[in-house]
C-alpha cells in the first residue's frame, strides 16, 4: 500500500510540474516592469469596499515600473537633460477627476500623460495631452500642457523598484515619485 | 483493489491542497523586493493593460494607428503557482474579479455593441461568474473600487458567453483583443479555459 502512495504522490508532482510549465506562446507574456496604479486618495479602492471613503477620487497614476537591478540609474541609465518616460513600457498616464492647480496653473479634469527630464539637482515633471501611447519615443513638445521644475530630494535606502505614489497635504496631494537615491515631489491643488 | 488505488490518490492528493512550490516557467518578475519598498511594494499579480486597437500605444509611436482608438482593458495578473483553476481558485457559480487588487477596469473610447447589445462609451469595472460551459461577463459601474465584494445592484450589463477547454495552459491570467471581422474578441484566458467577449463598431 505505501508503494501505491508513493507512486501516486509521485504522478501527482509530475502532473503539477507539467501543468506548471506549458504555456501558450500566442499570447502576451507578463512584462519585466509590471504595470502598478496609484490613487489619490491613497488605496481609494480599498477604502471603498471598506466604507470608508472620506473625500472623492481626485487622482490616479497608472505607470510602469522598471528595477535598479544594481544599475546607477540617474545621470547613467535615464540620462540627465533628456525626455525620459517616467517608467517603462505604455507611456505613464495620470487621470486627474477633478480640476487642478499645478504650479499655479488650472489643469482640466481628463487623462495626460507624464514625462520628466531629470538632472543632477532638478527634474522638469511635463504634463502632456498625448495620451494612449508608447514611452518617450515620440514625445513632441507641442502636446505639452505644463512643464514644473521640482527639486530632487536624496534619499538614503536606495528604492529598487520605480514608484509612484501620492500622499495628503493642505487642500490637495503631493505626487512622489522615488527610483534609486532620488526623490521628487509635485504638490497637486484642489482648486 | 481499483477502487482502493483510487480512493487512496483521492486522498493523497486531498491531502496535498497546499500547491508544491515548483519552478514556473514564466520570467519571475513577482518576487518580493530584496529591500521593502518604502512608497509601495510590488504586487504579486502584476497589472497589465491591453488597447484596441491591438498594441495601440505602439502604433501611435510609430505614426500607424490607423483606426481610431476603441477600448482598453486595465487588469492584474494572478498566476497558477501550481494551482488548477478549479482546483484551489476559483469556484462555480461564485462571482470571480477576473484579475486581482483593483478591480478590473474596461473603458470604451465610444459608443459600440457588445454579443449584440449597445454598450455605451466609458468607463466599467468587469467581474465574472464562471460556470462549467459558460461564464457570465458582468460590466458593472462602480468604477474605482477593489475587486472583492461587486455591487450587483450596480451591474450594467450581463453577457453570458460560453467557454472553450484549449490543449495549452496558461500560467498567468491573460485578458487581450485580437481583431474579428468585423470587430474584435476580447480573449479572457486562464489555465485551460479561454472564453472570447465580441465587440463590434
Amino acid at each position: 500500500m505505501k508503494k501505491i502512495f508513493i507512486t501516486s504522490a509521485f504522478s501527482f508532482c509530475l502532473f503539477a510540474v507539467s501543468y506548471a510549465q506549458v504555456d501558450s506562446a500566442a499570447l502576451p507574456p507578463v512584462d519585466k516592469s509590471p504595470m502598478d496604479m496609484s490613487y489619490y486618495p491613497v488605496d481609494y479602492p480599498v477604502l471603498k469596499i471598506s466604507d470608508k471613503v472620506t473625500e472623492p477620487p481626485a487622482a490616479r497614476v497608472i505607470y510602469g515600473r522598471p528595477q535598479k537591478n544594481g544599475r546607477p540609474i540617474f545621470g547613467s541609465l535615464v540620462e540627465y537633460g533628456k525626455v525620459w518616460r517616467l517608467g517603462a513600457n505604455e507611456a505613464t498616464e495620470i487621470e486627474f477627476y477633478r480640476d487642478v492647480t499645478i504650479s499655479d496653473k488650472k489643469i482640466k479634469k481628463g487623462r495626460y500623460t507624464l514625462y520628466a527630464i531629470p538632472s543632477e539637482n532638478i527634474w522638469t515633471l511635463i504634463i502632456s495631452k498625448d495620451t494612449d501611447t508608447w514611452g518617450a519615443f515620440k514625445y513632441d513638445i507641442k502636446n505639452d500642457v505644463l512643464r514644473v521644475p521640482v527639486p530632487v530630494i536624496q534619499v538614503k535606502a536606495p528604492v529598487e523598484t520605480f514608484c509612484m505614489t501620492f500622499s495628503k497635504i493642505n487642500s490637495g496631494c503631493n505626487l512622489v515619485i522615488a527610483w534609486d537615491n532620488s526623490k521628487v515631489i509635485l504638490p497637486v491643488l484642489f482648486k | 483493489m481499483l477502487c482502493s488505488i483510487l480512493l487512496y490518490s483521492c486522498a493523497d492528493t486531498a491531502k496535498k491542497n497546499t500547491p508544491p512550490r515548483i519552478q514556473l516557467k514564466d520570467t519571475a518578475i513577482a518576487q518580493a523586493e530584496s529591500r521593502a519598498n518604502p512608497y509601495s511594494p510590488v504586487d504579486v499579480s502584476p497589472m497589465d493593460m491591453s488597447y484596441y486597437p491591438v498594441d495601440y500605444p505602439k502604433l501611435k509611436m510609430t505614426k500607424a494607428d490607423n483606426e481610431p482608438l476603441v477600448a482598453r482593458i486595465i487588469y492584474s495578473r494572478p498566476h497558477l503557482q501550481g494551482r488548477g483553476l478549479f482546483h484551489g481558485l476559483l469556484s462555480y457559480g461564485q462571482p470571480w474579479r477576473l484579475g486581482a487588487n483593483e478591480a478590473t477596469e474596461l473603458d470604451l473610447f465610444k459608443s459600440i455593441t457588445i454579443q449584440g447589445k449597445k454598450v455605451s462609451e466609458g468607463r466599467y469595472i468587469l467581474y465574472s461568474i464562471p460556470q462549467q460551459d459558460k461564464w457570465t461577463i458582468v460590466f458593472n459601474k462602480n468604477i474605482d473600487t477593489w475587486g472583492l465584494k461587486p455591487d450587483s445592484t450596480k451591474d450594467a450589463f450581463h453577457f453570458d458567453i460560453p467557454v472553450t477547454r484549449t490543449d495549452n495552459r496558461i500560467e498567468y491570467f491573460t485578458m487581450v483583443f485580437e481583431k474579428a471581422a468585423p470587430g474584435a474578441n476580447l480573449i479572457l484566458a486562464w489555465d485551460n479555459v479561454e472564453a472570447r467577449l465580441y465587440f463590434t463598431f
